[in-house]
């Protein structure tokens, strides 16, 4: 038995000897005890109750705002996070210097065929192959009969393409959507571009990536979905290219040429108006590479960045902007001339004879090699060599395009005296058209260096200086006397000005040795001559003009008239005004009666 | 204390009982299922079938079960308590073994035509079960650690077998439900800040164990997790729901695009529109305002509820009147916050008014035993 202890013992005790009852005291504390606890109890449980009713406010307030905040919201579509999924995103546009699209991106499908899942996989396949003549039927067949579970038909459909295959109606047959490259231009720029194609491919995307041009070189930007889509934008205007490309079209046909290269740049910029190569291809559907024979016969290969040419007489110019521009001479300095100048075993010829000297205008005017030759002479080879570097002609050229490193430069091996003579006037060195627009801008735009570019450029870099600005004004006032009274007289487009050196370089033979019938002809042309605006260079591989009883391959024959048609069309174009000299007219006088 | 201390002399008999049924909680949870059936004849786009019609009859069950079971005696209800907590019980081990399985999870039993949820059942008859227990344990008993382990089995027994299902918002609402009377009965603090304590080291180790063999939850509901954190992350997929309910929300602004105006859930952008997402139609068709009217509907269940309870002397009846509405706020606040994109997705409807039988007449007996609380309270 548990024995309760008696409270409180004080006053029981004292209770006890009083003679009084012990137990009332002891019930009556026990009553209180009894009461305490259960206000304990209710203290507790009412605290519980706050604490729980508290809560209770807070989810309340907690979904009410929440309510709020969700109703003030402005709805939004969800976006895919891009993160985790490099598939998805579509490709970036690229646009022209004036926002025109050269190359879009198009919701197409592409077909694939499950073979278990085919019911006529015969009676398909005969109708695939009326529908794409160019897929084979017994191919189709094996595959679609055979032990496959998955077949790819075709990358691409159109629209109509994919009716017709819907129409087939075999439940084997399946579409996965995708993105395709559009090039809306066709063949308009079809070297710069490049040319895309699918790289991972699955059914319900595939991942377009570039394969040449500015669409390899700028690939990672191009799909950078961090870009939002942002278009890449060239340096070339459409319209121009498009002028270009049609003139050279018809002037290489015309002059019997088998390729041609045009390239037209900002003379102060070195922005890239219009770059043209011929024969050229169409982006969307881009050739296959040549897996036998000479690479620069493709028409993927690009003549203005890749061919590397001698390019002949037009680098007298850069021979007599250094002479000037080291003091050496002046425009009135006579030159000797006499011919032929015997170097070792080695002669250099002119094409006539100029008699015993020549100014250096009519050196450039004429085109005189051993003129060109003597003043290289005055130079010397280590400051030829310093000179020509600087001008970016002995390295591939810095533009933004896979294929560009691949226009390197053909120097002479052993860099003699004799090479000094030879490259004075274009032989011996090989650069492509778009090093000779490089150097022709950076000497004729008042003698800073540019840098070629495909990118549209909003501010003008001044570049490092090469010869002062006297120097230039009388290098174009030369090149300007070549086209008015000199071997580019067919050159002279009313109105523009035109300035411009030509050169004409024997093709060398694969084994040595020059061809005696078959020509690189270049004309290099600034415009407007006082206020130089634009250099062209175009470039005929192999022209002859057949018009006389002769053949003619002389760039004055060829390369100038094309250039000068180029220049009348795309002049209004690029926005510069004929500037016309007021014609004098006879016997009208302001007193007359 | 026992019932039969207090003076039981006023307590209504007969039909004067009516009289006494708290009238108010039932005009509340009638605006509140009227609401549903407004809903349910918006998503169907205009049209009595298939929900609402079923709904109305289950709510006129409903309501009669209620009454019926208010006129019982609370006493009555006490004492049976265990037994039905026994049954329950065996119907959830029943369930596990012989159930048949239903949305990937395990949660129903056929009883003849009787489609029968256990779960459903197990969330009053835990709340009486303990109601009762701690009106039979003496009050200075409360904190002693063998009786709260006692508490704990009756509340996780059940609670393990119906994540087992696996059902975890039903796991959740009896785990806190159960909580919630301990905490009111007067367990210690110090029990539940150990348990809150151990419930974050083991939030903490569920999640160390994702991707090991020992993985304690299933991948499903670790993705619900990642989906709650981040709906952007997969907003075709997991984050669907979420993503769809926010932009139906938002695109409802403060009044809404008027009854029957609601493009996302009319336009099927919303799946489970008619059940657990329901809320979302109402929040776009009538707006913040319409909304937070059914929020203070919900509110006021609430408050009248714990009014109830602070005026009946007896243990039981106002431990089980807390229960019930604990339960009943759980309900309604897991939904609103769930589809506010406050609380994870869980399978939890929104009382009353999401469409389905059983959960809405369990609530609605539930109610029943509240008002018989309420009747019988001793005066």
């Amino acid at each position: 038995m548990i024995r309760t202890p008696l409270r409180p013992l004080a006053r029981i005790l004292r209770a006890r000897a009083n003679g009084e009852n012990p137990d009332a005291i002891e019930k009556e504390n026990r009553l209180l005890r009894a009461e305490a606890i259960r206000d304990r109890a209710r203290d507790r449980a009412e605290s519980r109750l706050f604490t729980l009713g508290l809560m209770f406010f807070c989810a309340f307030v907690a979904v009410g705002l929440r309510m709020g905040v969700v109703a003030g919201s402005v709805p939004e579509e969800p976006r895919a996070a891009v993160e985790g999924s490099p598939i998805i995103g579509q490709r970036a546009d690229i646009i022209d210097r004036n926002g025109r699209l050269l190359a879009t991106n198009f919701d197409t499908n592409a077909l694939y065929a499950q073979p278990q899942q085919m019911v006529d996989p015969a009676g398909a396949a005969h109708k695939l192959a009326a529908i794409f003549p160019e897929l084979d039927e017994d191919r189709l067949v094996r595959d679609f009969s055979g032990e496959r579970k998955f077949v790819w038909v075709r990358r691409t459909l159109s629209a109509e393409q994919m009716q017709a295959v819907h129409d087939i109606g075999d439940p084997g047959l399946l579409f996965g959507p995708r993105e395709m490259r559009l090039y809306p231009n066709g063949p308009v720029a079809s070297h710069i571009l490049g040319g895309a194609s699918y790289g991972r491919e699955g059914v319900d995307s595939a991942e377009v990536i570039g394969v040449a041009g500015v669409e390899k070189q700028f690939d990672q930007y191009l799909r950078d979905p961090a870009n939002e889509g942002a278009p890449l934008q060239l340096s070339i205007d459409l319209t121009v290219q498009a002028a270009v490309e049609q003139v050279l079209a018809g002037g290489m046909t015309l002059m019997n040429a088998k390729g041609a290269a045009a390239v037209l740049m900002d003379v102060h910029t070195g922005e890239i108006i219009s770059m043209v190569s011929l024969p050229d291809f169409d982006p969307n559907n881009r050739p296959r590479a040549l897996l036998t024979g000479d690479q620069s016969d493709s028409p993927l290969f690009n003549r203005a960045v890749q061919g590397v040419y001698e390019l002949g007489s037009t680098f007298k110019v850069f021979a007599v902007a250094q002479a000037m521009e080291l003091g050496l001479i002046n425009p009135n300095t006579m030159i000797d001339t006499r011919g032929p100048l015997v170097w070792g075993r080695f002669r250099i010829n002119d094409f006539h004879d100029y008699g015993a000297q020549l100014s250096t205008t009519d050196v450039i005017v004429e085109s005189s090699n051993i003129g060109a030759a003597r003043i290289a002479m005055m130079i010397g080879t280590e400051r030829q060599q310093s000179f020509l570097k600087s001008l970016g002609l002995f390295d591939a050229t810095p533009v933004e395009m896979v294929e560009a490193p691949t226009g390197r430069p053909q120097l002479p091996r052993n860099w003699s005296d004799l090479s000094t003579m030879t490259v004075s006037y274009g032989h011996g060195i090989a650069d492509s058209p778009l090093h000779l627009a490089t150097a022709y801008a950076s000497v004729l735009n008042g003698g800073t260096r540019v840098t070629p570019t495909l990118l549209r450029r909003d501010h003008l870099a001044e570049g490092e200086r090469i010869v002062t600005p006297a120097v230039s004004a009388a290098v174009r006032d030369m090149i300007r006397q070549v086209v008015t009274r000199g071997t580019a007289s067919f050159g002279d487009v009313p109105g523009y000005e035109v300035g411009g050196k030509t050169g004409t370089a024997d093709k060398p033979k694969p084994n040595g040795g020059y061809y005696g019938d078959k020509v690189i002809a270049t004309f290099a042309s600034v415009f407007p001559a006082s206020n130089p605006k634009y250099v062209l260079i175009v470039t005929l591989d192999e022209p002859s003009e057949t018009s006389g009883p002769q053949p003619r391959r002389t760039a004055g024959w060829t390369a100038v008239p094309v250039a000068a048609e180029m220049i009348r069309r795309i002049g209004p174009l690029l926005g510069l005004r004929p500037q016309v000299d007021p014609a004098q007219l006879a016997g009208v006088s302001l007193t007359s009666n | 204390m026992s019932y039969l201390e207090y003076n039981v002399k006023y307590v209504p008999t007969g039909f004067r009982k009516l009289l006494y049924v708290n009238w108010a909680i039932v005009m509340l949870l009638a605006a509140v299922a009227s609401a549903g059936f407004l809903m349910l004849y918006s998503v169907a786009g205009g049209s009595v079938d298939p929900w609402m019609g079923p709904q109305l009859k289950r709510f006129g069950v409903g309501m009669v079960l209620m009454l019926g079971v208010a006129m019982v005696p609370i006493w009555f209800w006490r004492n049976i308590s265990a037994l039905a907590y026994g049954t329950a019980l065996l119907l959830l081990v029943l369930v596990e073994l012989f159930g048949s399985i239903g949305m990937g999870a395990q949660r129903w039993i056929e009883l003849g035509p009787l489609r029968l949820q256990p779960s459903e059942l197990m969330k009053i008859t835990l709340v009486m079960f303990l109601a009762a227990y701690y009106d039979w344990l003496p009050v200075k008993k409360t904190s002693h650690p063998l009786y709260v382990l006692v508490a704990l089995l009756i509340i996780l027994v059940p609670t393990a077998l119906v994540l087992k299902q696996p059902d975890l918002g039903t796991a959740i609402l009896l785990l806190v439900g159960g909580g919630t009377i301990m905490f009111l009965a007067g367990v210690h603090w110090a029990y539940f800040v150990t348990v809150i304590a151990a419930g974050v080291g083991g939030v903490a180790a569920v999640f160390q164990s994702r991707g090991t063999p020992w993985q304690l939850i299933k991948d499903y509901q670790f993705k619900r997790i990642d989906t709650f954190l981040d709906p952007g992350n997969d907003p075709l997929g997991a984050g669907y729901h979420i993503t769809q309910a926010k932009i139906a929300l938002g695109s409802g602004g403060w009044t809404g695009r008027g009854f029957m105006q609601g493009t996302q859930s009319r336009l099927n952008f919303l799946p489970e529109k008619h059940t657990d997402f329901i809320f979302t139609t109402l929040a776009e068709e009538f707006g913040f305002i319409g909304a937070f009217t059914l929020l203070v509907l919900y509110a006021l269940i609430i408050v009248f509820c714990i009014t109830s309870a602070m005026q009946n002397k007896d243990r039981f009846s106002s431990l089980l009147i807390l229960g019930v509405a604990m339960t009943f706020f759980l309900f309604f606040s897991v939904n609103m916050s769930m589809v506010m994109g406050l609380a994870p997705v869980v399978g939890v409807p929104l009382p009353l008014v999401s469409y389905g039988g059983s959960a809405m007449l369990v609530l609605l007996v539930a109610f029943g035993l509240v008002q018989s609380a309420h009747v019988h309270r001793p005066r």
